[in-house]
C-alpha cells in the first residue's frame, strides 16, 4: 500500500529528508513519529503529491506519487493541523464540493455525508457556516472532507493539534475504527501517547533521517524502555551520540 | 481540462463570494449609486450653479462715476415674453478700493475707470479695468460674464449708433459672419464628458469586483490552509487555476453589468430631472452626455469588457497567489488601480494626440480607447479586435505564469 525507496528532499543547502525507505501495508495505522523538523510533514507532502522529492521514489495505493499524481490524489485523503475550511461555506456544502471533484453524483454525496455525520457526531454542525466553528468542530469537517470519498490511504499530519479533549478522542476513536482491510492510515504526531494507543508500526524520524522503524511492542523491546516516549529519547540520543563521534 | 471540476472549483469561490456583503456592496450597490452621482449627479449640480448664476443678482462696486447708458445696460433686468427673468442685471455699489472690495468678499467684481469712458464711438479709447477672482468659476461665470457681455454689447451699440448716422447699418460691423457647423457625428456630439468617463469607470468597477473573489481564492485559500486540501483533490492544477480564473471573471462583468445598469439608470434620471428644464438642462448635458450605442457598438463593447475583465483576472491571480495572505496581496494589487486610472485620465487629451493603429493592441489601454470610441461611435472593427486580441493574450500568459505558480512548491507554501 505504501512504498518508500530512498527519499530525499533538500531546499537549498537545507536537508529535510535524507534517504528514507520504509513501506506499510493495508489494514494497519502506521504511525510517523518525530520532533517539530523531524521531516514529517516533508515526507506526508510528498506523499500526497504536493512536494516533488529531491531524490528516490514513492507510491501510494500502487501508484507512484512523481508519475501518476492525479491516481495517487484519487486515493488518498490528508488531514494536517492547519488545514481549514472556507469561512462562508457551510460544512454540507464543503463536503459536497469534494464529493464533485471525487466524482460523485449528489445522492451519493449525501448518503456518505449521512455516513459521516454519524461516525464523526457532525450534527449541526453540517449547515453551519465554517466562520463559526470552534476548533473541535472545523478539525471533524476537515477530516470529513478527507474521507468523503472513502480513500485507500487516510493521511493525518499532526490532526490532534489544538483540539480539545472531546474532539482528540474522536479523532483517535475514528482512526483506530478506521483500520480495516484495504486502508491504510499514516498517522503523523510529536506525541508519542496518541501514536501509542492508535499505531499498529511506527517510523521514528529525527532531522530528516529515519531512526528506526517497527511495532510498538518490538521498538520497547529493543530499546529496553517501558514508554515509546522514552524508547524514542533513547533511540534520539544514540543517534546524536553515534553523530558527535562521527564528527 | 474537465469543463465540470472546472465550475466546481469556480461555483465554490462564488458562492463564498456571494456570500461576503462588503463584496456585493461593491459589486452592486457601489456601481449603481456611483455612475448615476458621476455621470448625472455632478453635472446636474455644476449646470445647476452655473446656470443658477444668470438669475442671480451680483454686487458689482464702481469707483467714480460710469456712462448713465452703460449703468443702464448692467443693471437692466433680460426677460421673457412672459416677464420671467432670463438674466438678471447686476446691482452696482460704490467702493473706495476695488481690489479690496472683491478679496473681502463685499461684491463679486469690481469696474474702475481710469479716465473717463467714450459716450460716441469715434470720440478716442477708454478702458475700464475689471476686478474679480479669474480663477474662481463662481465670479468667472457671474458678475465677470454679465460685465464682459454687457460692454461688449455697449460697444457695439455705440458703433452702430454712429454708423447709423453716416448712413451705414449695423451689418457694416460683420462684413463675414462665422457659422460652426459641428461635422462630428451625432453619437460623438451627444456623448460630451461621458466619453471619458465611461472607460475609467468600467475598467475600474471592473478591477474592484474581480479583486475581492481573486485575493480570497488565492492568497485568501492559502491563509485559511483551504488551497492546501484542494490541491491534494484529484482536480488538476490548470483546473484549479481556470476555475478561479472564470469565478474572478463572473464577479468582474457582474459588476460590469451592474455600471452598466448604472449607466441606464442615469438615462432614465436624466430624462425625468431634465424635462424642461431649458438652459440648465443645456449645461448639464455639456458637463454630462448621453450614451448611445449601435447594435455593432453594443457587440464590440461587450468582447471588449469581456476581455478586459478576463485580463484583469489573470493579472489579479498570478500577482496575489504569491501572497503569504490577504493582506500582502491587497498590498501588491493596489497599484493596479493607478495603472487603470492614469491612462484613463490621459485619454482626455487624446483629442490632442494622433492614435496609431498600434495603440489598440496594448493590453488594457487599447481597450480604454476602444471603449471611448465605442461611446463616441468611430470604433472600427480591425480596432476593436485588436483590442480584444491583445487582452486575450495577456489573459493567456498570465493565466500560463499562475498555472507555473501553482506548480510551484516555494509559491504554494509561502506562509
Amino acid at each position: 500500500m505504501l512504498d518508500i525507496q530512498n527519499l530525499s528532499k533538500t531546499y537549498g543547502r537545507y536537508t529535510a529528508l535524507r534517504d528514507v525507505s520504509l513501506t506499510a501495508g493495508e489494514g494497519e495505522v502506521f504511525g510517523l513519529l518525530g520532533p517539530n523538523g523531524a521531516g514529517k510533514t516533508t515526507l506526508l507532502r510528498i506523499l500526497a503529491t504536493l512536494l516533488q522529492p529531491t531524490a528516490g521514489r514513492a507510491s501510494v495505493a500502487g501508484h507512484d506519487v512523481g508519475r501518476e499524481p492525479e491516481a495517487v490524489r484519487r486515493a488518498i485523503g490528508v488531514v494536517n493541523g492547519g488545514m481549514g475550511l472556507p469561512a462562508r461555506l457551510t460544512g454540507r456544502e464543503v463536503l459536497r464540493s469534494f464529493a464533485g471533484f471525487y466524482g460523485m453524483t449528489r445522492a451519493q454525496a449525501d448518503t456518505r455525508v449521512a455516513e459521516l455525520d454519524a461516525a464523526l457526531e457532525l450534527g449541526r454542525t453540517l449547515d453551519t457556516r465554517a466562520g463559526e466553528y470552534s476548533t473541535g468542530m472545523k478539525q471533524k469537517v476537515v477530516i470529513a472532507r478527507a474521507v468523503i470519498h472513502d480513500p485507500q490511504v487516510l493521511i493525518l499530519d499532526e490532526a490532534a493539534s489544538g483540539l480539545d479533549i472531546f474532539a482528540r478522542r474522536t479523532l483517535l476513536d475514528f482512526v483506530a475504527a478506521a483500520r480495516r482491510p484495504g486502508r491504510l492510515t499514516l498517522y503523523s504526531t510529536h506525541v508519542m501517547s496518541e501514536a501509542e494507543e492508535v499505531c499498529d508500526r511506527v517510523a521514528i524520524l529525527h532531522q530528516g533521517e529515519l531512526v528506526t522503524v517497527g511495532a510498538i511492542p518490538e521498538i520497547l523491546t529493543r530499546t529496553g524502555e517501558r514508554t515509546l516516549e522514552r524508547a524514542f529519547f533513547a533511540l534520539v540520543r544514540g543517534m546524536d551520540g553515534e553523530a558527535t563521534r562521527a564528527s | 481540462m474537465r469543463p465540470d471540476q472546472i465550475w466546481r472549483v469556480a461555483s465554490r469561490d462564488l458562492l463564498s463570494t456571494l456570500r461576503d456583503r462588503r463584496t456585493l456592496t461593491s459589486t452592486i450597490l457601489i456601481p449603481l449609486l456611483l455612475i448615476p452621482l458621476f455621470t448625472l449627479g455632478l453635472p446636474l449640480l455644476l449646470g445647476n450653479f452655473i446656470g443658477g448664476q444668470a438669475q442671480e443678482r451680483q454686487k458689482v462696486g464702481v469707483v467714480g462715476t460710469l456712462p448713465a447708458p452703460l449703468r443702464t445696460a448692467l443693471t437692466r433686468d433680460e426677460t421673457a415674453p412672459g416677464g420671467s427673468v432670463i438674466r438678471a442685471g447686476v446691482e452696482l455699489v460704490p467702493v473706495e478700493d476695488p481690489r479690496a472690495a472683491v478679496q473681502s468678499g463685499e461684491v463679486d467684481a469690481a469696474l474702475r475707470a481710469p479716465a473717463p469712458l467714450p459716450t460716441r464711438a469715434g470720440d478716442g479709447a477708454g478702458e475700464l479695468e475689471v476686478y474679480a477672482k479669474l480663477g474662481n468659476l463662481r465670479a468667472q461665470t457671474g458678475a465677470f460674464a454679465k460685465v464682459q457681455a454687457t460692454v461688449e454689447a455697449y460697444n457695439r451699440d455705440l458703433a452702430v449708433q454712429r454708423l447709423g448716422g453716416l448712413g451705414l447699418g449695423p451689418q457694416t460691423l460683420t462684413p463675414v459672419t462665422l457659422s460652426p457647423i459641428d461635422a462630428s457625428p451625432e453619437q460623438e456630439r451627444r456623448s460630451g464628458q461621458l466619453a471619458f468617463l465611461i472607460p475609467l469607470l468600467m475598467l475600474n468597477f471592473i478591477l474592484s469586483g474581480a479583486m475581492a473573489t481573486a485575493l480570497d481564492a488565492t492568497a485568501g485559500e492559502k491563509e485559511r490552509g483551504t488551497l492546501e486540501s484542494l490541491l491534494v483533490s484529484p482536480v488538476r492544477r490548470s483546473e484549479v487555476v481556470a476555475g478561479k480564473l472564470l469565478a474572478t471573471t463572473i464577479t468582474a462583468l457582474t459588476t460590469a453589468l451592474f455600471s452598466v445598469a448604472g449607466f441606464l439608470l442615469t438615462g432614465v434620471l436624466s430624462r425625468t430631472l431634465l424635462a424642461g428644464n431649458g438652459a440648465n438642462a443645456e449645461l448639464t448635458q455639456a458637463f454630462g452626455g448621453q450614451l448611445t450605442l449601435t447594435l455593432g457598438g453594443g457587440l464590440a463593447l461587450l468582447g471588449t469588457v469581456v476581455s478586459a475583465a478576463l485580463l484583469i483576472s489573470a493579472i489579479l491571480i498570478a500577482l496575489s497567489i504569491y501572497a503569504r495572505s490577504y493582506k500582502e496581496a491587497q498590498t501588491y494589487v493596489t497599484p493596479l488601480s493607478l495603472a487603470i486610472v492614469f491612462p484613463a485620465v490621459l485619454l482626455q487629451f487624446s483629442d490632442f494626440l494622433t492614435l496609431g493603429d498600434g495603440i489598440y493592441a496594448i493590453p488594457l489601454f487599447g481597450s480604454m480607447v476602444a471603449i471611448l470610441d465605442v461611446v463616441r461611435g468611430n470604433l472600427t472593427a480591425g480596432h476593436a479586435l485588436s483590442a480584444i486580441g491583445a487582452n486575450l493574450l495577456g489573459a493567456l500568459l498570465l493565466g500560463l505564469l499562475a498555472l507555473r505558480s501553482f506548480h510551484r512548491e516555494e509559491v504554494i507554501f509561502r506562509n
